[in-house]
């Protein structure tokens, strides 16, 4: 599973893809899978919204108790907030917020050459 | 036609380019031109000798030294930014204007933005053919963002300290 | 603190409104993102993982209470009430909003600060000796240099779009508080025997993929010909550093490919080319240096009661004094050292409130002067010792009391993957883990002078090469390790660090150092510091323990 996903033009905030909208919570995204090609097909209508987003890209997701999160640490930490402080996303809480936080299964680090930006 | 603006009694305006950049790959139409340096090298005697003015255009990487005797009877010498956060053509143009004392037109070509307008004119350019379709006021604001300079350069403007009065 | 006159002032003036105009063109898409982030990077402005990160100047370190207290404001008003102090004595805010940033540089024009070329291929904000004006130790004053650099630099016509970012610090003591060998260019202040001021020339120092200690390419360069001198060197670096490989970019590069002797014949011969015409004339050498506020200092004896009687009373007092506390060049005064280290927090950050609290102190005891170090500490350089005790009590109430300057707690890290968006595992907790097992002062200070460095990536933000003990984060299939080096040293000492041996798993690495600790303890001999019986020893001992179980 993918989700797509950039940092906002105007104020550099995390966001994801939901049909044509970006929404600021991962637990909001719209999820492709693997081989869907509509994913790729968000990805490049994201690269022709340059005063909106800067560098979309698609993320690899993993399944963790029956949820939905992000492989790599670095996309969790995108997703959540840092973990030297509740600041960013995780300070609003939430279901979602909080099953990100003990998704299990996942690569603990980045990898992200690999998986993030595998076209 | 793309756009051409040169410092006329220092203010950018926009001009009609009596030259023809010429690549190394076409032949030499008639009229003044700008050629590399290699071809410079190799043609530029018999294309002066007919009378016509010629421009050489430098590479970010070729050395203006190259030029140095050749200086006086060269019309332009046009530099290149591949792309312009290569910044070796401001020491081109200050050794053009400070070292050698060149006289003629110094251009700037290639990925030339209105961002760069300040440091080229610093610099000791004049001519200009912006990549980002600036028009000559916009490269006028762009030359005069900034009523003080800190550093000597090619342009004479006057120094911080010296309007400090030490 | 220099005081600005209105031609600094216009100055920052002019670039904010030149910013202002480009981030608006970059949202009404005039501006592509490739040609608009170099602009905001030499604007300090970063897109970091979860917003733009804003790094504000703060040249060689220096600042009075009043821009403090600004800074404080930006961080409630912009950013979630904290700034991070970095290892280049800058301040970044990690929460800004691209659409607020103009109005950021403005609220620092007003207070006679910038974000100016805190960033991007080109003349970054050059750091002095945090204990300029302050320390016995010194040749002259580095500020005053510092700040002629300052502006020389600022907006440099010429020198704007480098091969890669430049550094350059100025050391004014034979103690080298400002890791000047791990600079572009590292410039070290000295006196010819005939009285001559002068400097002592390193160029081609720096940490990164491939670190290098700068060689040393003048012995003694007259001080009046420094800006002559400095534009032959970044002459010929513009000219001939490479363009065609980011890693290879740095001056380090050319210098070591060239070899010091032929780079420094290059940069002679341009020099002798360019004259003295790009020299600074002495009179405006003497007016920044006038420009500087005066200090005044009270004739004190050199003992204070009041200091000694409060040594006596509070033993963590007397630690403080004994760790923090450095001697300053008049009698009855003393250079105070904040660490930002406390066990448990964030190295290098301060919250608003903190920040408030220094402007207070300095304003009311510290002759309104505040420095920034390249550890990532604070520093009130000139403290009566009659107030020390006052100080300390309310540095204690903000939380900034931690008694460990130059100890194993005092560790630099950078913001590595909480913020970072080329990091590749996190260098904070590694941090807090590390401080965590010191958290016992006692113990700390037994261990004495151990300088621990975190980066995480090889950009080595956190100097980790230069670390007594260096953590580098990594990243193996997937999962966050750690290089440990030992025995490196950004001081007058210089070296880079030895491999410890294979990467260890995120959650091994405060009990290694625990180990390494172990067995510095275990054979040092006399008073030696870790770095001195790790020269000795070699990377043996420490490797055994700390591979011990794994064989
Ligand atoms: S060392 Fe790497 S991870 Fe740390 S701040 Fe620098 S670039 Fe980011």
């Amino acid at each position: 599973m993918k989700a797509l996903t950039a940092n906002r033009l105007i104020d550099g905030e995390v966001v994801f893809w939901r049909n044509g909208q970006w929404v600021e919570q991962f637990g909001d995204a719209q999820l492709f899978n693997d081989d869907d090609p509509a994913g790729e097909a968000a990805e490049a209508h994201g690269k022709n919204q340059p005063t909106v987003v800067v560098e979309p890209y698609l993320i690899d997701l993993t399944q963790s108790q029956g949820l939905w999160a992000p492989v790599s640490y670095r996309e969790r930490i995108r997703a959540l907030g840092p973990t030297n402080l509740n600041h960013g996303k995780q300070a609003d809480g939430g279901a979602a917020i909080e099953a990100l936080q003990h998704a299990h299964g996942a690569a603990r680090s980045t990898g992200r050459v690999d998986l993030i930006k595998r076209k | 036609m793309p756009t051409f603006i040169r410092l006329q009694a220092g203010a950018p305006a926009l001009a009609e380019d009596p030259f023809t950049a010429v690549g190394d790959d076409q032949t030499i139409p008639p009229g003044d031109v700008i050629i590399s340096l290699s071809r410079f090298q190799t043609e530029g005697e018999g294309l002066l000798s007919e009378g016509r003015q010629v421009g050489v255009r430098l590479e970010s990487h070729e050395d203006v030294e190259a030029l140095a005797y050749d200086l006086p009877r060269i019309a332009v010498v046009a530099l290149a930014f591949p792309k312009f956060g290569d910044g070796r053509a401001y020491t081109s143009a200050r050794l053009l204007r400070e070292r050698f004392h060149f006289k003629g037109e110094v251009r700037a070509v290639g990925d030339v933005l209105r961002e760069q307008a300040g440091y080229m004119v610093r610099c000791g350019f004049d001519a200009f053919e912006p990549a980002d379709g600036s028009t000559a006021q916009a490269w006028e604001r762009a030359t005069h963002r900034f009523r003080h300079v800190y550093q000597r350069a090619s342009d004479g403007r006057p120094v911080a300290f010296e309007g400090r009065g030490g | 603190m220099y005081r600005y006159d209105q031609i600094d002032k216009d100055i920052l003036a002019d670039r904010s409104a030149e910013f202002r105009g480009q981030v608006a063109r970059r949202l009404a898409g005039e501006l592509s993102e490739d040609q608009f982030k170099p602009l905001r990077l030499r604007n300090g402005l970063y897109l970091q993982l979860h917003a733009y990160m804003l790094r504000v100047a703060i040249p060689y370190g220096s600042l009075n209470p009043t821009q403090l207290r600004k800074l404080a404001w930006i961080g409630r008003t912009y950013d979630k009430g904290y700034g991070h102090f970095t290892t280049r004595t800058n301040l970044q805010f990690h929460w800004i909003k691209l659409a607020d940033a103009p109005e950021i540089l403005d609220a620092l024009a007003s207070v006679d600060m910038h974000a100016i070329q805190t960033s991007g291929n080109c003349i970054r904000n050059v750091t002095a000796d945090p204990y300029a004006g302050a320390t016995a130790e010194e040749i002259d004053d580095p500020r005053v240099w510092a700040e002629a650099i300052r502006q020389w630099s600022t907006i440099h016509p010429e020198f704007n779009w480098l091969p890669r970012k430049f550094k350059i610090a100025v050391s004014a003591a034979a103690k080298d508080r400002t890791a000047a060998k791990t600079h572009d260019i590292g410039l070290n202040l000295k006196r010819a025997r005939d009285g001559v001021l002068g400097f002592e020339v390193m160029v081609g120092g720096g940490l990164g993929r491939l670190p290098h200690i700068a060689p040393t390419v003048r012995p003694f360069l007259p001080a009046q010909r420094l800006f002559s001198y400095l534009e032959a060197i970044l002459r010929v670096y513009n000219r001939h550093g490479r363009r065609d490989n980011i890693h290879k970019a740095r001056i380090k590069i050319l210098v070591a490919a060239l070899g010091a002797e032929e780079f420094a014949r290059q940069v002679e011969a341009e020099w002798e080319k360019i004259g003295t015409s790009a020299d600074l004339p002495d009179t405006e050498l003497a007016r920044i240096r006038g420009a500087f506020a005066p200090t005044a200092f009270e004739t004190l004896p050199a003992v204070s009661e009041a200091f000694e009687a409060a040594k006596a009373r509070s033993p963590a007092f007397a630690r403080f004094a004994r760790n923090n506390l450095k001697p300053h060049k008049v009698a009855g005064y003393a250079i105070v050292e904040i660490s930002l280290k406390a066990i448990g927090q964030t190295p290098g950050d301060a919250t608003a409130e903190q920040m408030e609290v220094v402007a207070d102190l300095a304003e009311r005891f510290g002759q309104d002067d505040i420095r920034v170090t390249h550890e990532q500490n604070l520093v009130l350089p000139h403290v009566k010792l009659d107030d020390a005790p006052a100080v300390w009590a309310a540095l204690a109430e903000a939380g900034l009391a931690t008694a460990n300057m130059n100890l194993v707690s005092d560790i630099i890290a950078c913001p590595g993957l909480d913020y970072c968006a080329l990091a590749n595992a996190r260098s904070i907790s590694v941090a807090q883990n590390i401080a965590a097992k010191f958290a016992d002062a006692e113990r700390a200070e037994r261990v004495g002078e151990l300088k621990i460095k975190i980066s995480g990536c090889i950009n080595a933000c956190g100097h980790h090469h230069v670390g007594h003990i260096g953590i580098l984060g990594v990243d193996k299939k997937g999962e966050e390790f750690y290089q440990l080096t030992l025995g490196g040293s950004a001081a007058e000492d210089a070296g880079v660090g030895q491999a410890l041996g294979p990467a260890l798993p995120y959650e091994r690495v405060a009990e290694a150092v625990d180990t390494l600790v172990d067995v510095y303890l275990r054979e040092r001999q006399g008073a030696e510091r870790f770095l001195d019986t790790f020269r000795r020893t070699g990377v043996a001992p420490f490797k055994e323990a700390v591979y011990a179980d794994v064989h």
